[in-house]
């Protein structure tokens, strides 16, 4: 499956990277050295960046390619993230004390997160798009609830505060796992799309009874791509939590938080996987330079990213990405049939 | 939602469900006694376990209790109705349904105080009697207005540009337009709650021993009138059947005359004036917040995913039955658990009768 | 009456028809035949406005109505008979009449209408409580027809009305489309049937490849070679 070619573009390019890209990644990991990136400050946006371009590559890797809406997405997340709250947790303000290192955490926070994806992958199974949408839509209530209702354990609304991923208070080495965390889930997810389970998915999403005509088995791919999706966001969860170190179901499991993600993967791309990473990032800034100017107009973000997304929808629905796409193949004023029957 | 159910040969058009909203038949042909009977089990079981639902939590809650239940019913039914009728004619799945209700809230909120303030002022028992009526036709309108406006400038040009993949894109429109409206809200008039102790000031009245305040008495009664009205303006009337025939096969619709744009607008900005109608008549109970379309949003969908999509005379009663269920979740577990207990029950339906309980074993949504 | 004059149209990026130009005079029965693909049902909903050419013009009685909707263009007296029929399987036969004449004002028309409709096709009559969808294959087509004449069209477009039909009911529908020219009713039919078609109409198209190869009285082109040939199998 991955063949270790000497052209190390062609390995660049099957593991989603153009030249564009390798810069961007380039400037990103220098970028917290250079003022006025290495004020403690912008470098917590570029975590939040960086974080919420994961989301979007995890979250794309379900609503892009088998084209389900995965609207528990968040209530997942919270999942992993409450699970790595509670394993690692040492002190007395919940019963569980088992104290583990907020690494594995984080792993067993995406293995748990993982398993409900694989629960939801077959729950959903004989939906289709929308209803499978809604189902993950109730799951990801019904889990916010479950959470909300077993304070003992997770302290509910009144908010937990779990341990550390490292000593340091410094933003900038969070950056680097966020953005490491960010590589492996894109570079991952891009092998699995660019080989014969992307084009199951791909099949999948666009022609549900055809697909499984074809003898793809919906079962197999469908769970799968839920699992592995909700395995990326529950490892995320993980870093929520010992990266923010404040837990409330409403504020990590909340519909609305799905849609943040799922308004940065549309507006970006759907199914590019790269398109949310792009937008993530200006997004952040936008959103908290926003916050510190306007700190009386609160939620002000979400009008925005409603807007955004309707003019998408209508005008551009495939996103920044397609755009660029568009651009880049340099039709600027199309044939309308460059296709003909009679072949002229 | 059912594949095993759509062998029938079925040509389906861009944005028709095939089948009448109005009716649980099948979609096409010979749909033979058993497989009728075995959908009919379903929705049996359905109405037996709900009945017994009723018993139990009148027992242990006291008859007051189930008529909470009904109350609760009629307003699901009402709200899941809108919703059901958006996806059977307009085959959009509205993520933005609680706003409506929102909405309605608001205004009736706007247009009562004012009049309450006045009365105290200057009472007048006809006023104190017919106030609170104009908050609900007001309700109404403004639902109404709002509606079509979206349905108009999102809608409409939505439908124009692209016709791929267009439930997945109206359903994240939607999703778009309740972001806006209820964070919107929350910006312009702020996260207070602003309620009403009451919409009439009298005694509750006494019905087989329970007290009924008399809000909510009429609350039920103006949510069944509702219903009733828009049936009949569905089966009898010739826009209503307009209205149908758009549903079953929008280019047959269009090949007989109908003009579709009309009709799309009318049925958004219908489907938005009646849940604005439940949200003005439940002021006394829900009050008027931004974020108060939540739990109507989450009930309506479950009727409407429980009883099959597009299944407006199922989503009637579906309501009630959601409503005992939530009523019991309440009695027996606490409020908190409101939003998790039914969505287990909904994980053991989709198990058991994936098209719903109701359902006509027909794909009510191009999956497209 | 109808004039459709160098249209070109299709589906999204793909090209269906050419330049195509089409005459109907009041009162003509004419066809438009040609092999599978060929373009027949796209002309016919671009006629209908359910399809716009992205070039060309479509006149009706002297009006251009190519940018027109089809229920604008439904109201101007063109009616539409699909392939598919587009029936509406959920409601009655005789809610689906009922439907078709929804443009009808005056209600003793519409119920004159449908005794008429009756009184050709007793098949109908039958059923009227039926649900469409449960008819059977030739039913759905003379409901479908029958549909199209609700609303008292001057024209009518007809789509492939013998395709999947049983011979004898074949004869029954050409009957009852040469019975509704005779009451004075233009009818632009689409037809796979050369045979037939030729043998009921005045004069026919041939359309391959989306382009209009052949034009004349059907009652001529009986005659000619490549029809023979390539359609009749002589």
């Amino acid at each position: 499956m991955f063949d270790f070619k000497n052209n190390l573009k062609d390995l660049l390019s099957k593991t989603g990277f153009s030249t564009a890209g390798i810069i961007a990644l380039v400037v990103l990991l220098i970028l917290p050295f250079i003022p006025p990136f290495n004020n403690e400050y912008i470098l917590r946006w570029l975590v939040v960046g960086a974080f919420l371009a994961a989301e979007a590559v995890a979250f794309d890797l379900t609503a892009g390619f088998i084209n389900v809406v995965n609207f528990g997405f968040a209530a997942i997340l919270g999942l992993g993230a409450y699970t790595s709250a509670i394993l690692t947790n040492t002190s007395p303000v919940i019963p569980v004390q088992v104290g583990l290192s907020p690494w594995l955490g984080m792993l067993i926070g995406g293995i748990i997160a993982g398993f409900a994806g694989f629960i939801l992958g077959f729950l959903t199974l004989r939906l289709r798009g929308i209803y499978a949408a809604i189902m993950a839509w109730f799951v990801g209530i019904a889990l916010l609830g479950i959470v909300r209702n077993i304070p003992k354990y997770t302290r509910g609304s009144l908010g937990y505060s779990p341990v550390g991923l490292l000593e340091t208070t410094s933003n900038r080495p969070y950056f680097y796992i966020a953005i490491l965390l960010l590589l492996v889930i894109y570079i991952v997810s891009k092998i699995i799309v660019s080989s014969k389970y992307g084009l199951a998915f791909k099949a999948l999403g666009q022609n549900f009874d055809a697909a499984r005509a074809s003898g793809v088995n919906p079962t197999l791919y469908r769970v799968f791509n839920f699992t592995l999706s909700s395995f990326f966001a529950g490892i995320l969860g993980g870093f929520y939590a010992h990266y923010f170190r404040s837990l409330t179901p409403k504020a990590v499991m909340h519909t609305s938080k799905t849609v943040e993600v799922l308004a940065i993967a549309f507006i970006g791309g759907r199914g590019s996987l790269w398109g949310g990473i792009l937008v993530a990032f200006p997004f952040v800034f936008f959103i908290e330079y926003l916050r510190s100017a306007l700190p009386s107009l609160p939620g002000l973000h979400m009008i925005i990213y409603g807007i955004l997304m309707i003019l998408v929808m209508i005008f551009y629905p495939n996103g920044v990405a397609g755009l660029i796409k568009w651009m880049k193949t340099g039709i600027s004023r199309k044939k309308k049939y460059p296709i003909s029957l009679s072949g002229s | 939602m059912n594949l095993k159910g759509i062998k029938m040969g079925d040509i389906r058009k861009e944005n028709s469900t095939g089948h009448d909203m109005l009716f649980t038949g099948n979609m096409r042909i010979k749909s033979s006694k058993i497989t009728r009977f075995k959908k009919n089990t379903a929705a049996w079981v359905a109405i037996v376990v709900t009945l017994g639902i009723a018993i139990v939590v009148g027992f242990a809650g006291g008859i007051s209790q189930v008529f909470n239940a009904i109350i609760a019913g009629g307003m699901w039914a009402l709200l899941a109705m809108g919703l059901a009728i958006i996806l059977g004619v307009m085959n959009v799945p509205n993520f933005a349904h609680g706003e409506s209700f929102m909405v309605g809230s608001y205004v009736a909120y706007f247009v009562f105080t004012p009049i309450h303030n006045y009365l105290t002022e200057h009472p007048s028992r006809f006023m104190s009697a017919v106030g609170p009526f104009i908050g609900f036709i007001m309700a109404f309108i403004a639902g109404f207005v709002l509606g079509s406006l979206i349905e108009r400038l999102v809608f409409h040009p939505l439908r124009k540009r692209t016709k791929a993949r267009w439930v997945m894109n109206a359903f994240l429109l939607t999703v778009g337009i309740s972001f806006i409206l209820s964070y919107g809200t929350n910006l312009i008039l702020g996260p207070n709650f602003r309620g009403i102790p009451r919409y009439w000031d009298v005694k509750p009245l006494i019905i087989l021993g329970a007290h009924m305040p008399v809000d909510r008495i009429v609350a039920f009664l103006l949510a069944m009138i509702s219903i009733s009205v828009f049936w009949y303006f569905l089966k009898k009337t010739k826009t209503g059947r307009a209205i149908r025939a758009v549903s079953q096969d929008e280019i047959g619709a269009e090949l007989v005359g109908i003009n579709i744009d009309f009709i799309h607008t009318l049925t958004f900005g219908l489907a938005t004036a009646l849940a604005a109608l439940a949200g003005a008549s439940l002021l006394f109970m829900f009050q008027a917040y931004p974020t108060v379309g939540l739990k109507p949003l989450y009930f309506a969908w479950f009727v409407v995913m429980l009883v099959g999509f597009g299944n407006v005379s199922g989503a009637i009663v579906g309501g009630f039955i959601v409503a005992f269920l939530q009523t019991a979740t309440q009695q027996f577990m606490g409020i908190a658990w409101e939003d998790v207990i039914p969505t287990l029950v909904m994980m053991f339906i989709l198990i058991v009768a994936p098209s719903g309980i109701f359902g006509t074993g027909v794909r009510g949504i191009q999956e497209q | 009456m109808l004039k459709v004059e160098r249209i070109n149209a299709g589906y999204g990026y793909l090209q269906v028809l050419r330049n195509v130009s089409i005459a109907v005079n009041d009162g003509e029965f004419v066809s438009i035949l040609g092999p599978n693909g060929a373009g027949k049902t796209t002309t016919l909903r671009t006629i209908s406005g359910l399809i716009k050419p992205s070039t060309g013009k479509i006149h009706y009685n002297n009006e251009d109505i190519t940018v027109l909707s089809t229920h604008e263009i439904v109201h101007r007296g063109i009616s539409y008979v699909t392939e598919n029929m587009n029936l509406f399987v959920n409601m009655t036969v005789f809610e689906n009449l009922l439907m078709g004449a929804y443009i009808v004002k005056d209600d003793r028309r519409v119920r004159k209408t449908v005794n008429l409709i009756f009184d050709v096709f007793p098949r109908l009559a039958e059923r009227k409580n039926q649900l469409a969808g449960t008819l059977s294959g030739g039913e759905r087509k003379m409901l479908a027809i029958a549909r199209g004449i609700m609303s008292n069209p001057k024209l009518i477009l007809i789509d492939e009305p013998s395709l999947g039909l049983q011979p004898n009911l074949v004869d029954s529908v050409f009957d009852t489309l040469v019975k509704l020219h005779r009451e004075g009713i233009t009818i632009l039919l689409v037809e796979q049937d050369v045979i037939a078609s030729l043998e009921i109409t005045q004069r026919t198209y041939l359309l391959e490849k989306g382009e209009i190869v052949l034009e004349g009285k059907s009652e001529e082109l009986k005659n000619n070679p490549h029809i023979k040939n390539v359609y009749v199998g002589i």
